[in-house]
């Protein structure tokens, strides 16, 4: 048989770290170099494989920060450090770095939508000059639903970080409200010079978008990440398909220009 | 080259040919239809001719030849992934031209799409060789005129059946020996043999060139939300729908082994575009059919430059619920020309 | 006027309400006829009957209004159904110029079966023949119907004799693509039977009625049709006196093993019939003996293959008429 782009390779586990309840981190030891945006295949031999978008990466590793939503996750979350995996990939397209040099990146994130930009966001903070300015706004559900707590904490000493929640609890002292509300109140005296990625839930997405639009972002200055059944990552399956644009193949990442055409 | 000889002499070459191949054609299984009293047409591997038939259009398509419904891709032994050996024979396909141009759909996908071919397609595929079955004045629900899909050059042999006659042209110099052998003993007779194709079919339609997503709206698909009962027979009988589904498994009786396998999906049935967590994007059958419909009549056309749909009609003869896709791609012909609402 | 009422009766006739007048009534194997008879029956009702008709509950039509003077001519009339609908398929009519030779086995009736229905399991119409061929013409007063499936559309738990229409469905596993139809169908309409267990599914044989929903429902032909059996529900009875459901007897029996054991049990009403009654129905005779002694004796003979079930005991229930409770 030819090369078999199905077949998995096996990777460790170098660290767990639990985010919320629901929500771990994987470090793996792996030598794919993903574009940052891009998904893996992760599979349980006998389990099953599910799409899991890469968190980071570096030399020799990548994290993925993985929600226990179903069969594979569930099993995923009982491994422990040393344990083993199997991935494959990387599948599909990542955020267009370079198209965010020397402007106004402002990152809109809701929810597990963090995971897949947390590597641009750590990309940018490695190097400040590289932007005008660089605003992250976080949303979550609750307090106890925060992702990369530690991460948020080291990054808000560098640049503007917003984190809110939809409803807050007696411990949290920090903003309280949909992530709409802070974009509302934003000012860019130059929007053409803004770029915008947005990435959450498909509601989430659909209404900050619209406030970066009422802003004067123009819509090719906003990209934003879809999340879909995917199977096979290699635009056989059909599973991922929106009109005639495969979204493993030319997704996740998309530029809003074209994200707008795609009706499910 | 075109011979005509008896049913027994070429069944000499069927035996021959079984050397080399599986050869795989339409047959009747008595009694296995849906209802009681009722026989299946379908793909099943044939040992002589008279076990072919050609005059009934088949339930489910040729396509298991290189896509079965249920397909190991590895098999599991501890912490070893092993991809399950194929055998070694050529396959050989009876196959109308509707069918054999759907190969070429299944082919955009499976080889051109995305950065790789698949691996378990291609190691079939590169074995298939067709014979053409012509059809005399096509079968109900046949619009392959109106997809140019009714004509092919692309067979290595062409059969005909006239009593107990076989009629049989070679179009690929690979199997004229396999004649010329017979021809000095037997009673095989050269003749002129052209392939015939249907150039009219009952069902003609006119493929709107813009479907576009202003149509997406349109209360045309409500319809079909309380018709459709989202079987998916629509989609498994369809020799170009290409979709599949990934599923692991163990072995009970040995959970250390198990195996990964793929099996086919339908668009139509719930589930399709459901994600871990539950959430779907397309929820109801108005919304499915409207994607099928997008898929088989634009979206692949879009990127392949053809469209996906060969006109078989195998779609409209099996939906339990009669829902015609000709008709619905009719309809929308209609709507654009502004004359349903 | 003078007349032998055992044999009118016997020739399908009957006493009725108006003196001297009789009503006709007309044997329809299986419930399915050609429409050339209903010319035949027109002109009875026409020329010797009230230009009624009426159809019966057990399928037939009876005639009614015909003077009893009439029913030799009467007889010659039908004499083609009795040739078409009876002789013809191999039932044993002597003349068939003088009318009905029995009438106390009753008319067999059916479903319509897989003729038509999408449910059927088989061809209703040809058991039914098949049967009517061995139990007519016979004085025994019993009543069989037979259903193409589980469905039981014909009342089949209301006869002496039951047949419902099982198959055996072959699952392939190479074809199932895990859509879970079957497993909910079967929850949904039957008997819950499959369950899916690693993406295929299994049959719980135990549970399974045989009713062959799983193949109906199956988009990719993973579920066909194995072998036809049947279900023999048994000694269900309205009336008067006693009035219940018929019980599962046989399950997963083949045609032959169904004849035989409607043949049988015409020599099991021979042998324990009580004489001294007017016509004891089978189902009370069967209350006398037990169950076990039809049971052997219906059974006699009868091939039962690996899969056959045979109820081994059977609760009827009990019917009250009880105006304390009303
Ligand atoms: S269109 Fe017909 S065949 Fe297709 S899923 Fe709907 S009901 Fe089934
Ligand atoms: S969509 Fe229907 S008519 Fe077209 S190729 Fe498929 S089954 Fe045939
Ligand atoms: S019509 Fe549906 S099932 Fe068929 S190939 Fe297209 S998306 Fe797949
Ligand atoms: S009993 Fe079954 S086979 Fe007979 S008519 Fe009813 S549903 Fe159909
Ligand atoms: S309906 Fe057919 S394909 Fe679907 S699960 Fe049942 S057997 Fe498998
Ligand atoms: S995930 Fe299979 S085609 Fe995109």
């Amino acid at each position: 048989m030819a090369q078999n782009p199905y077949l998995p390779h096996k990777v460790k586990i170098l660290e767990i770290k639990r985010q919320t309840k629901i929500d771990y981190t994987f470090k793996l030891e792996s030598s794919i170099k993903p574009d940052n945006g891009q998904f893996v295949e992760v599979s349980l031999p006998k389990i099953g494989e599910c799409p899991i978008s890469v968190s980071d990466f570096g030399d020799g590793w990548i994290e993925m920060t993985i929600r226990r939503v179903g069969k594979v996750t569930n099993v995923l979350h009982d491994l422990k450090e040393g344990d083993h995996m199997f991935i494959r990939g990387p599948y599909g397209n990542g955020f267009p770095l370079q198209k965010y040099k020397d402007k106004h990146l402002v990152i809109a994130a809701g929810g597990t939508g963090l995971a897949p930009v947390k590597s641009v966001v750590n990309y940018f903070n490695d190097r400040l000059d590289l932007v005008k300015q660089l605003n992250l706004l976080t949303g979550f559900k609750s307090p106890e639903d925060v992702l990369f707590k530690d991460e948020l904490e080291a990054w808000s000493k560098d640049f503007n970080v917003t984190v809110t929640v939809d409803q807050g609890n007696k411990d949290w002292t920090g903003n309280v409200g949909l992530i709409t509300g802070y974009v509302k109140v934003m000012d860019f005296p130059n929007p053409e010079e803004v770029e915008v990625i947005v990435v959450g839930p498909p509601m989430m997405m659909k209404f900050t978008v619209q406030e970066f639009l009422k802003l004067g972002v123009p819509e090719e200055n906003i990209t934003v990440s879809f999340e879909r059944k995917m199977c096979c990552g290699l635009g056989k399956c059909g599973h991922c398909k929106i009109d005639d644009t495969y979204v493993c193949l030319e997704g996740p990442v998309f530029n809003y220009t074209k994200a707008k055409e795609l009706i499910d | 080259m075109g011979y005509q000889m008896s049913t027994v002499e070429f069944n000499n070459v069927i035996s021959k040919l079984l050397l080399d191949y599986r050869i795989l054609a339409p047959v009747c299984l008595e009694g296995k239809g849906t209802f009681s009293g009722t026989d299946l047409v379908t793909y099943g591997d044939i040992e002589r001719i008279q076990d072919v038939v050609f005059d009934r259009k088949t339930v489910y398509s040729a396509k298991e030849a290189v896509f079965p419904p249920s397909e190991t891709m590895f098999y599991f032994t501890e912490e070893e992934f092993k991809q399950p050996s194929v055998d070694q024979k050529g396959i050989l396909v009876f196959a109308r031209p509707c069918d054999i141009n759907a190969f070429k759909r299944l082919d955009a996908i499976y080889l051109e799409s995305g950065p790789y071919p698949d691996p378990y397609y291609l190691q079939l595929r590169e074995k298939l060789k067709f014979v053409l079955m012509e059809c005399d004045h096509g079968f109900k629900n046949c619009f392959c005129a109106s997809m140019g899909t009714n004509e092919t050059s692309d067979f290595s042999l062409l059969v005909r059946s006239e009593g107990d006659q076989i009629f049989c042209l070679i179009n690929d110099t690979g199997f004229e020996d396999l004649i010329s052998e017979s021809l000095a003993s037997n009673s095989i007779r050269k003749v002129d043999l052209q392939p015939g194709f249907v150039q009219r079919n009952k069902t003609r339609l006119q493929i709107p060139d813009k479907l576009d997503n202003s149509l997406f709206s349109h209360p045309l698909w409500q319809e079909y939300a309380s018709r459709c009962t989202g079987c998916g027979r629509c989609n498994f009988s369809c020799p170009t729908c290409s979709c599949f589904t990934m599923q692991d498994l163990f072995y009970r009786d040995n959970p250390s082994c198990g195996e990964r396998r793929r099996v086919w999906a339908s668009c139509m049935i719930e589930g399709y575009t459901e994600m871990a967590g539950g959430q779907e994007v397309r929820k109801t059958q108005g919304e499915r059919m409207r994607f099928k419909v997008m898929h088989k009549f634009s979206d692949f056309k879009k990127r392949f430059g053809f469209h996906m749909c060969v006109g078989c009609g195998r779609c409209d003869d099996v939906c339990p619920e009669y829902i015609s896709l000709p008709r619905c791609v009719q309809k929308l012909q209609e709507i654009k020309n502004g004359g349903v609402r | 006027m003078s007349v032998h009422t055992k044999k009118l009766i016997k020739n399908a006739y009957r006493i009725t309400r108006d003196r001297d007048i009789t009503a006709l009534r007309i044997r329809v194997p299986g419930g399915h006829l050609p429409v050339e008879y209903f010319d035949i029956i027109k002109e009875v009702a026409q020329k010797y009957g009230n230009g009624t008709v009426h159809i019966t509950t057990r399928q037939g039509f009876e005639v009614p209004g015909i003077p009893m003077e009439m029913v030799d001519k009467v007889n010659r009339l039908i004499a083609p159904i009795l040739k078409g609908l009876e002789k013809d398929i191999g039932v044993q009519v002597n003349d068939e110029e003088i009318g009905y030779p029995a009438a106390g086995t009753r008319n067999v009736s059916g479903c319509i079966g897989n003729r038509v229905c999408p449910f059927a399991n088989y061809d209703t119409t040809d058991l039914a023949l098949k049967l009517e061929r061995i139990i007519y013409p016979n004085d025994y007063h019993v009543k069989i119907a037979v259903s193409g499936c589980p469905n039981d559309c014909i009342k089949a738990h209301m006869q002496d004799i039951g047949v419902l229409g099982q198959v055996e469905p072959l699952y392939n596993p190479d074809r199932c693509i895990s859509c879970g139809a079957c497993v909910d169908n079967c929850h949904k309409r039957s008997t819950g039977a499959l369950t899916m267990v690693n993406y295929r599914v299994e049959r719980d044989e135990k549970r399974c009625l045989g009713c062959g929903e799983c193949v109906l429902t199956c988009p990719n032909s993973a579920w066909t049709r194995g072998s036809n059996y049947y279900r023999v529900v048994i000694m269900g009875r309205t009336g008067k006196k006693n009035p219940r459901i018929a019980r599962t007897f046989l399950e997963w029996v083949s045609e032959d093993t169904v004849l035989k054991v409607v043949a049988n049990m015409y020599d099991y009403i021979e042998k324990h019939i009580d004489r001294r009654l007017p016509k004891e129905h089978v189902g009370y005779i069967v209350d006398r003996t037990g169950l076990n002694v039809f049971k052997d004796e219906v059974l006699k003979e009868a091939e039962l293959d690996a899969k056959a079930k045979v109820a081994q005991f059977i609760d009827f229930g009990r019917y009250f008429y009880d105006r304390n409770q009303m």
